[in-house]
């Protein structure tokens, strides 16, 4: 498992070269960036419940016959195993965030998870689309376009508005793991 | 590779858990110092060069030796330095135990090379550092603990 650091040791060893000013300059944007990324990662961990939770209503509304016997969220245990997947998901992809780098997320999330849907008949299209729910609800929070109430009132690094670039970071780890599934 | 970062993970997903405040907290006491630290790597990859002539010549003293001999301790003291160098940016001894310590034990006495010569070394780097020739203090402290980290190991 890698993060920022480690991804620019790992390159530069196999170029058998120490880390100089050159490649610093991202890592030092990492750092300074730190307290936005940190906020954005506290988006994902104090609302998991609510975005996954809304992520599968909103598949299931769409799809209203996945309730009904015979639906694949029928009983309530297999939807309870959705709610699971979904918070799952968000978990690797706040380690990925904090970390900068996806690896985590491919390693233990991804690496395996088609072939596991497939084998356990999950509908992938409805599964997609849980997770662009969860892509969207993501980056509303941390930019602060969501409805309600507002993540960076008299946290770290101001406001939304400044987390443009950290809240496209995040939907790009979402966008990784739709790739992999579909 | 294990770094401040990693850590932090590699325990939050042991556990199952999101990443918690504490957890949060260590990240960010990482990026805090991660200034002087990227500092410190910055000096020492433009110095490499420089550095390791000096702590070869420091080693070797005046007599004359083998020069094939000499330019084998400056590679390894240069492949050294490079890893400390990587350790100064991930936070962390991960590169410097996974490339530069495992296995060290068993190739030096395979090889019977003379560790003294090396722990000599790298003492002549760590007591040459100049603040605030060379870095400032904090850089300079990073800097140091590393090289007694690996003087340590070759110990």
């Amino acid at each position: 498992m890698l993060d920022a650091f480690s991804r620019a040791v790992v390159s530069a060893d196999a170029k058998g070269s120490p880390i100089g000013a050159s490649e610093l300059v991202a890592l030092r944007k990492y750092v300074s960036d730190a307290n936005k990324r940190i906020d954005a990662t506290l988006a994902i961990t104090q609302n998991v419940s609510c975005i996954a939770a809304d992520a599968v209503a909103g598949m299931v509304c769409e799809n209203t016959g996945m309730t009904q016997p015979g639906g694949n969220c029928y009983p309530t245990r297999r939807m309870a195993a959705c709610l699971r997947d979904g918070e799952i998901i968000l978990r690797y992809v706040s380690y990925a965030l904090l970390a900068g780098d996806p690896s985590i997320l491919d390693d233990r999330c991804i690496n395996g998870l088609k072939e596991t849907y497939v084998a356990l008949g999950v509908p992938i299209a409805n599964a997609v689309r849980a997770i662009e729910i969860m892509k969207v609800a993501t980056v509303a929070i941390m930019t602060e376009t969501n409805s309600g109430r507002k993540m960076f009132e008299g946290i770290n690094s101001g406001s939304g508005a400044q987390c443009q670039e950290i809240a496209a970071e995040a939907a790009s780890y979402f966008d990784r793991v739709i790739s992999a599934i579909s | 590779m294990k770094s401040a970062v990693t850590t932090v993970v590699t325990a939050a997903d042991a556990a199952g858990r999101f990443p918690s405040t504490s957890d949060i907290e260590a990240v960010k006491g990482s990026f805090d110092r991660a200034s002087a630290r990227m500092k410190a790597a910055e000096k020492l990859a433009s110095g490499i060069d420089q550095v390791t002539a000096d702590a070869v010549d420091a080693v070797y003293g005046k007599g004359s030796y083998d020069q094939a001999n000499k330019d084998k301790c400056a590679r390894d003291i240069h492949h050294y330095l490079r890893l400390i160098n990587y350790c100064l940016v991930t936070g962390g001894t991960g590169p410097l135990d996974e490339w530069g310590i495992s296995g060290m034990r068993e190739v030096i006495r395979a090889q019977m090379l003379p560790t003294a010569a090396y722990i000599e070394a790298f003492a002549h780097i760590r007591d040459r550092v100049c603040v605030p020739r060379d870095m400032d203090q904090q850089a300079a402290t990073e800097f140091k603990s590393l090289l007694d980290y690996l003087i340590n190991a070759l110990s």
